[in-house]
């Protein structure tokens, strides 16, 4: 009789403080998606409504590009965590390559929404047209500044793997600007059926 | 290694895969009182994905590990109940 013990690491990857950052955070979307729905019942038919003029495709397309950035993110976290003395060269140019392949996406969700962005202020539509497009905006408008910021920090980090900063001893950086890159993910995973599919 | 990296593969195609099943309710118009409840299950079992395999919190203290999936809980739960409860349960 043989039992398998996993050791747990003590910590989650990346600086503590990150962590600190991302509990706010998922907290602070998550009155706002409480908010959201519970205004939602009060005006189900002009939630419903308004909830027309979004675009699912350019919602879904959205979905798709997070997942698979969070997807590169990971594999580059891999190159460097698995790196030793003898491959940091190796390690930090696969991380770049994939790190690359995420910031393309981020700049892709980023002109998708800004595109999506532009359709509706086009139609005129503003913080205080419905309570629909107010938690709309907020909620969109505040994911799109995270996904701006996320992808200047992996820019960033990618910048220091083309300089081979990133050594056996030394890649907490990357695994912390790493984590935030995946809170953006998870906030969106919920942000897309509630806001562009449930009704 | 080899299995880990599996892994990833397997997480990215049953995320996306979710993903068009939430497209399609959209789209086809599908989305029914019934269907909600199973579209919120599923962006559940996403978050959760994501939490594990991408955070990487399923190798971490489960402390860690629970108050991201604790946070996704409340607010999938708190969702459902806005959709479900009664409005009269509210006022």
């Amino acid at each position: 009789m043989s039992k398998s013990v996993t050791l747990k690491e003590k910590y989650p990857p990346g600086d503590f403080a990150i962590w600190i950052i991302i509990y706010v955070e998922l907290v602070t979307f998550g009155l706002l998606f409480a908010g959201y729905a519970f205004s939602r019942r009060s005006h189900i038919e002009m939630f419903n409504d308004s909830q027309l003029l979004l675009n699912q495709t350019s919602g879904f397309i959205n979905t798709l590009i997070l997942i698979t950035s969070s997807y590169f993110v990971v594999k580059a976290v891999q190159s460097v965590t698995g790196m030793r003395q003898e491959s940091i060269k190796e390690s930090n140019l696969r991380a770049s390559k994939w790190l690359l392949y995420a910031i393309m996406c981020g700049i892709a969700f980023l002109v998708i929404k800004f595109l999506e962005f532009y359709h509706i202020f086009g139609e005129g539509i503003t913080l205080s047209t419905n309570k629909f497009f107010m938690f709309y905006l907020l909620l969109t408008v505040f994911h799109f500044m995270h996904v701006l910021l996320g992808s200047v920090i992996l820019f960033n980090i990618y910048k220091k793997t083309r300089t081979e900063g990133y050594t056996p001893d030394d890649h907490r950086g990357f695994e912390t600007g790493a984590s935030y890159w995946h809170m953006v993910d998870l906030l969106w995973i919920v942000l897309f059926p509630l806001v562009y599919i449930i009704r | 290694m080899p299995n880990r990296k599996r892994t990833l593969e397997y997480v990215w195609i049953i995320l996306v895969i979710l993903t068009i099943f939430a497209y399609l309710l959209g789209y086809l118009k599908l989305i029914g009182t019934s269907l909600v409840g199973v579209l919120l299950l599923s962006t559940f079992i996403k978050g959760q994905l994501v939490i594990d395999h991408f955070m990487g919190l399923k190798t971490v203290k489960l402390k860690y590990r629970l108050i991201p999936t604790v946070w996704l809980g409340i607010v999938i739960s708190l969702i459902a109940a806005a959709y479900y409860l009664p409005v009269a349960a509210v006022h």
